[in-house]
């Protein structure tokens, strides 16, 4: 490695950096703009062009803010978890690709920050080390309301990692590989010549619960019991305030597009836009395409948990537990072994 | 595919014992399965397994690439856990049914704690063995807090399971250094790695602390602090497992790795067994004498017993060895025995436990105590019985073994033995007492003991049927 | 490279927070919130240990999962010994978590 390439990773650092601080500031924007349009008021319009600014002035108001500890809370953890929470959210992005790889100066460069050969597994490493930062949050909060609704986050956090983890069973079987780059690569192709070879049709079940682990695994509704206003004041971060609220807040959005690409890098073809290859475009036009399509897509994911998020009413405890035990871990059982079965026969 | 059904016909016993378990397991999902279904499904279960054991004794080999040894050795043991096994679950069918913890967990727990044991005299990786040690330890932890609502049990559970875990830490410890020293962990590339390996400072290490881990586990001196308080709380008949099959596994994890392994090799190994067997033999035979409460009692006389095995494995010859498996077999039997009696006297609120509880005992159970006098001669080592042909070979193998010093403890320690075994025959015979003996024992139970009496005293006749079967192996 | 600069980006947001925003504790701010209430006791006490069960029974299922990934990677390979040795892994599982339903240790009420 040497300098160019520190150069160059640097610089994809600093785009998906971009890329999800901006992302996660739009998508809050997105959403009080389409709740605001579901319950049919106008939602944020002042600050900027249509808003534009409002999250912005919203970070600055938060850093102006008093950075309250509790006196019975333990400062370090206290102090710790919001950096945990959204160190997790950020790295995670690090393995998705979001474009094929393009050749620039002479060089093949691989559209994603860091090509870890166990993509898979550091995504799902991560995902458990998340649940400690909201964990950790309840409990150093020395709350009731907090300790309750770190605990719920706990136990539902875990529950539907397993959900996740085995819902991509399938995937791996079918794409016989960890790296996301050439999963991306397996769904280029088409089945019978039209269909896109997206796993989303090889593995519609196994989609359908990786998006409802997705949804649970980032605290969205219906699955926001740990967060929960009305019972629960503000959950986890009931102690927090200033901006250690505001990385609570920005964890969980960027939660939200992380877990979008994910989707999309593993069930919607990623960056793989179906029929382009017959314009004849140029490398770098293509590669640039590819990339829009990938942002396309992620839109499109988050712009799902918005409306979502407006459609269906909260969970009841025992009804998040149930579902994720008693339903979710069965069917993704299931789907593994099917997958299994099915391969075998084709081969 | 194929090799792996030869795998799973050769150990036979494992398999039958793992799938009891399994169906075990479901029955008791059922929500309309009884527990009297689940301990007769175990009890069967666990003969079958015994009997296949005998039945591939004459075949040894190993199977499931090298992971396991199959007959010979591994049945000889197999046969012992699970006959005592299924002892152990016949006793406490009337027991629990008493105390109020008659509950079909307790046969799945054994049966897993018996595939365990079973796993670790198969064992032909050091994988394997750590994985029987767990499964074994982790159902008993279970099994000694089966009484939750018992202040000692849980003490029990509690005590049993932070020490032992931490034991656990030390074995695996002592097995990763030996790993880093031989570079694998098969027995047999272990085995090949010799005498070049005897002298590796990190070889020595490693196999000082599995020392350590399976010292706990056979609650020698001076890792034996456990042993009392958790016989004392689990309940009786679970201490009867523990004290038995549970010890016989532990040293069969020590034949198969100290003897069969490393070859008797490390000089140094075997003084530091032998002054472990010594400390055990003085403090639990010295200590049992103060006891009040019985199943303290027999916990110390355990620990003692543990002292006159390690001195078997020790000596590191052929007599040793052949003596320790005997000498396993015959305590299986006496102990689950006396233990059973325990069981029978005690009341369902864990009194009648202390040692004056016994006094006149033979006017009102006439047949439980003469039982128990033959279980206490035994276990002192008078000759009639198993216990003498047990403490005779393994006296004489620490001779043979250049370890006069070593038996001669043994036999003063054993004369001491004496005092607080008879003395329980004293109280049942020659003193007059207000024991009431609580519920008649049931018709399985006093089968059950009975048969444990008998095989005690024909162990004593004719030692030479286990004797060579014993000398096959080694 | 991704880990530290999150990390770094964290503990700068954290710290910017701490410089640039006010701080005048008073008493009743830095008290723990309880809807206003003088609080009752301390949060950390015992809690249902449902939580404890679906934390062991996540350890077991997701050292499961580990196990199923080079699995799932290499299935190919593997072929149909593959399929039916895991297959009994599963099914020893399974009896695992059926036995751990019908005994209720997945009820929440």
């Amino acid at each position: 490695m040497d300098h160019i390439d520190i150069l160059i990773t640097l610089a994809k650092i600093v785009a998906a950096f971009a890329f999800l601080i901006l992302g996660a500031a739009m998508t809050v924007l997105l959403e009080r703009r389409v709740s605001a349009f579901i319950q049919n008021r106008i939602g944020p319009n002042r600050v900027g062009p249509g808003g534009l600014i409002q999250p912005f002035a919203d970070v600055a108001k938060l850093v102006m803010k008093e950075d309250i500890v509790p006196r019975s809370a333990n400062r370090f953890i206290h102090d710790m978890a919001p950096m945990i929470s959204i160190g997790v959210a950020l790295s995670t992005f690090a393995i998705v690709p979001f474009g094929n790889g393009i050749d620039i100066f002479g060089r093949h460069v691989k559209l994603m920050i860091a090509d870890v050969n166990i993509g898979m597994l550091y995504l799902l490493a991560l995902t458990s080390v998340g649940v400690y930062g909201i964990t950790l949050a309840g409990w150093s909060s020395n709350n009731k309301y907090s300790l309750l609704g770190g605990l719920r986050s706990s136990a539902q956090l875990i529950s539907y990692e397993l959900s996740m983890g085995l819902s991509l069973i399938g995937v791996l079987m079918i794409a016989g590989t960890l790296r996301l780059d050439e999963i991306v690569l397996r769904q280029t192709q088409y089945i019978g010549g039209i269909l896109p070879k997206w796993n989303i049709f090889l593995q519609p079940l196994g989609f359908i619960t990786f998006v409802i682990a997705s949804f649970a695994e980032t605290n969205r509704l219906p699955f926001d019991l740990p967060e929960a206003e009305p019972e629960l004041v503000g959950g986890y971060h009931t102690e927090y305030s200033g901006m250690k609220f505001g990385l609570f807040f920005l964890a969980e959005y960027a939660n939200m597009i992380t877990s979008s690409a994910i989707i999309t890098t593993l069930f919607l073809g990623g960056w793989d836009v179906p029929y382009i290859e017959g314009l004849g475009l140029a490398p770098l036009t293509l590669a640039l395409v590819q990339v829009g399509g990938f942002l396309v897509k992620v839109a499109l994911v988050v712009l799902f948990y918005i409306i979502v998020r407006w459609t269906i009413p909260r969970f009841r405890y025992d009804q998040l537990m149930n579902l994720g035990w008693k339903v979710m871990l069965p069917l993704a059982i299931a789907n593994a072994l099917g997958t299994g079965l099915v391969l075998l026969l084709i081969a | 595919m194929n090799t792996y059904l030869t795998d799973i016909l050769q150990s036979g016993a494992l398999m039958i014992t793992t799938i009891t378990g399994i169906v075990l397991l479901l029955v008791e999902a059922n929500r309309r399965g009884r527990p009297a279904t689940s301990f007769a499904l175990a009890i069967v279960g666990l003969l079958a397994a015994g009997m296949t054991a005998l039945i591939q004794m004459p075949a040894h080999g190993t199977g499931f690439s090298g992971m396991v040894q199959t007959g010979g050795f591994a049945s000889f043991f197999a046969a012992l856990f699970a006959v005592a096994g299924a002892m152990t679950i016949a006793l406490s069918r009337s027991y629990l049914a008493r105390i109020g913890w008659f509950r079909g967990e307790y046969a799945i727990l054994t049966v897993f704690a018996v595939v365990g044991m079973m796993l670790i005299a198969a064992s032909n990786d050091l994988i394997i063995l750590f994985l029987g040690v767990e499964l074994m330890s982790v159902c008993l932890y279970v099994l000694a807090g089966l009484a939750r609502v018992r202040d000692r049990s849980n003490e029990a559970a509690l005590k049993y399971f932070l020490l032992g875990a931490f034991a656990t830490g030390f074995l695996l410890y002592g097995i990763a250094l030996i790993y880093g020293a031989v570079g694998s962990t098969n027995f047999e590339a272990i085995s090949a790695a010799f005498p070049a390996i005897s002298a590796h400072i990190m070889f020595l290490a490693g196999a000082g602390l599995v020392v350590v881990g399976l010292s706990f586990k056979v609650s020698a001196v001076p890792f034996h602090m456990w042993a009392p308080d958790v016989y004392e709380g689990a309940p009786t008949t679970v201490s009867a497992l523990m004290s038995t099959a549970a010890k016989a596994a532990a040293f069969s994890g020590f034949l198969v790795l100290f003897v069969r392994t490393f070859h008797f090799v490390g000089a140094g190994l075997n003084t530091v067994l032998a002054v472990i067997a010594a400390a055990s033999m003085i403090l639990g035979n010295v200590v049992a004498i103060a006891q009040t409460n019985i199943k303290r009692m027999l916990a110390y006389s355990s620990i003692a017993h543990a002292g006159y095995m390690l001195a078997g494995v020790a000596a590191a010859n052929a007599i040793g060895l052949m003596g320790v498996a005997f000498y396993l077999v015959a305590y299986a039997f006496m102990n689950i025995g006396a233990f059973a009696v325990v069981s029978m006297v005690e009341d369902d609120h864990e009194q009648h436990l202390t040692l004056d509880d016994y006094a006149g005992l033979s006017k009102q159970r006439p047949l439980v105590a003469a039982l128990m006098a033959v279980f206490m001669f035994a276990l002192a080592g008078v000759p009639p019985f198993a216990g003498f042909f047990g403490k005779y070979y393994v006296f004489l193998a620490a001779v043979e073994g250049k370890m006069t010093w070593l038996a001669i403890v043994g036999v003063l320690t054993s004369l001491i033995s004496a005092y607080y075994y008879l003395r329980i025959v004293v109280l049942m015979y020659f003193r007059d007492g207000a024991a009431d003996v609580a519920a008649k024992p049931s018709v399985l139970t006093m089968v059950t003991v009975v048969l444990a009496a008998l095989l005690v005293l024909q162990l004593g006749i004719t030692p030479s049927v286990v004797v060579q079967a014993a000398q096959r192996f080694f | 490279m991704m880990l530290a600069a999150a990390a770094a980006f964290a503990v700068i947001m954290a710290k910017i927070n701490e410089i640039v925003g006010p701080r005048r504790e008073t008493d009743e701010k830095v008290t723990t919130y309880e809807s206003g209430m003088e609080p009752v006791r301390t949060a950390r006490e015992r809690f249902s240990v449902k939580y404890y069960m679906v934390a062991v029974l996540f350890i077991l299922f997701d050292i499961e999962i580990v196990f199923l990934y080079p699995w799932a990677v290499s299935f190919r390979q593997l072929g149909l010994h593959g399929f039916v040795v895991m297959f009994v892994f599963m099914f020893v599982l399974l009896v695992g978590f059926v036995y751990v339903w019908r005994k209720g240790a997945l009820e929440w009420d």
